[in-house]
């Protein structure tokens, strides 16, 4: 894109480069410095040798003692790797036991007796909404896999997707034959359909 | 273009003509992106207006799984050829893609709590975007430790590619375990019906892909900008040292 990646600069023996000490303005460089290219010589062929007798040539530095291999060794691959496969196993066995996250109805009941009072968490589809009872519970039924429950719901509001054929996922615990929830959680599909009032709808009553 | 100084050698902002037309487009597809998603495409049957989330929800999220497969490849490329530039891009393309997780993360909170019910759940897909979140947070620290600059780009290298499996668990959440979040709504048969709904998400990933492309051409070129000066203060600090060892030997010799 004519961005203009800039290089290093070379500043010995840039002759363009010329800097001044902030205090004195003095250049840092002498002029036989900025000039010389051949700075590395040692031999002196003046009485006043550039690098004045100085041996500048670069020493081998030894590497700096960590007290391990810097380098990334086939051993280091296998151990990350196991440790990699061990955490992903774990974590596969967490997340795939169902009371991580919830019981299809069916299930629910079948476990009913092993479940007891403990809190879990149950899906189902709303089956038929059977209003509220006297301390203002919401009361409905959720089905799935052949098997429906009654829910008597005591917690906050479901959402405005909360309706008649939903799927949702009720927290609470057995309460002999009822379910008594203190959570609904809508869950909505995958599917996204635009509400068009144009759009023909073969079950409507609006039909001519 | 200001005037060079002597000692300045490059260019004092990250802007190109490249860069700036890469942003206007961005900008045009994001006004574009608004109008669709907002005005002219209708709400869902179920959702209602809360779809329009879907818009913003699941093009950033795609834009994070991009940059994340960027930071891979930098990364890779890294260890073969030990060029600083995929060390770099690698660097620049995670903290974008981390950037846009958490946008991500957000929008999906905005997006449950009028659909769920609930802000956050534990489910299977939102643990494992966490962790992926988290774990690439880390990446970004590694970036930043006190180690000499080979080791610490190294060590970053080899989380970048192993960080990329995280992706792969999130992306698959919803098929291998039962949660709340819906499964695959865009694979070969599209579950969106409705073409101004198809639009409104395409321009979706259009504008945020520009942008994310944008952000991270110059972040790159900061990136760039501060290893270049790296280098100059080295190479000035190797002839100021040189420098004192002439002052040393002359006659009448500086202070």
């Amino acid at each position: 894109m004519g961005w203009p990646f800039i290089q290093p600069q070379q500043f010995v023996g840039d002759e363009s480069y010329q800097p001044k000490c902030p205090q004195t303005g003095d250049d840092i460089l002498t002029d036989s410095e900025a000039t010389d290219s051949e700075a590395t010589d040692s031999e002196a062929t003046e009485s006043q040798p550039v690098d004045q007798g100085l041996d500048l040539t670069p020493e081998p530095v030894p590497a700096p003692a960590t007290g391990r291999a810097s380098r990334w060794s086939a051993r280091n691959t296998i151990i990350v790797s196991v440790l990699v496969a061990v955490l992903a196993f774990l974590v596969f066995q967490a997340l795939s036991n169902a009371r991580v996250f919830f019981y299809n109805v069916d299930e629910a009941i079948e476990l009913r007796d092993e479940l007891g009072e403990t809190s879990f968490r149950m899906q189902g589809n709303v089956v038929s909404e059977d209003g509220v009872d006297e301390v203002g519970a919401l009361l409905f039924t959720v089905g799935f896999g052949g098997e429906t429950a009654n829910i008597r719901h005591t917690g906050d509001e479901p959402s405005d997707l909360f309706e008649l054929g939903q799927s949702v996922v009720v927290e609470g615990h057995w309460d002999g034959d009822a379910f008594v929830s203190s959570q609904i959680l809508v869950k909505h599909s995958e599917e996204y359909v635009e509400d068009n009032p144009d759009r023909f709808d073969p079950d409507s009553d609006d039909n001519e | 273009m200001i005037e060079a100084t002597q000692t300045q050698t490059g260019p004092v902002g990250t802007g190109s003509s490249g860069s700036r037309r890469l942003g206007g487009l961005a900008i045009v597809a994001l006004a574009i992106l608004l109008v669709f998603g907002l005005v002219i495409s209708p709400p869902d049957v179920v959702q209602g207006e809360s779809v329009r989330l879907f818009y913003l929800h699941v093009p950033v999220i795609l834009v994070a799984y991009t940059g994340f497969f960027f930071t891979m490849v930098g990364s890779i490329m890294y260890l073969k050829t030990n060029s600083v530039f995929w060390d770099l891009l690698a660097g620049a393309a995670g903290e974008i893609a981390v950037l846009f997780c958490a946008f991500g993360l957000f929008t999906g909170a905005m997006w449950g709590k009028p659909t769920w019910g609930v802000y956050w759940q534990w489910d299977a897909r939102l643990t494992s975007t966490t962790v992926m979140f988290v774990m690439y947070i880390g990446y970004l620290a590694v970036r930043h430790l006190e180690l000499p600059p080979e080791v610490r780009r190294r060590r970053a290298a080899v989380l970048g590619i192993v960080s990329i499996l995280n992706v792969i668990v999130v992306h698959y959440s919803v098929t291998w375990w039962r949660g709340m979040h819906q499964g695959r709504t865009l694979g070969l048969d599209p579950q969106i019906e409705g073409a101004s709904m198809m639009f409104s998400f395409f321009m979706g990933s259009v504008a945020f892909f520009l942008t994310a492309g944008w952000l991270l051409l110059h972040r790159f070129r900061v990136s760039w900008l501060v290893h270049q000066v790296d280098q100059e203060g080295l190479a000035l600090a190797i002839t100021e040292r040189r420098a004192e060892g002439e002052g040393e030997g002359l006659a009448g010799s500086v202070s």
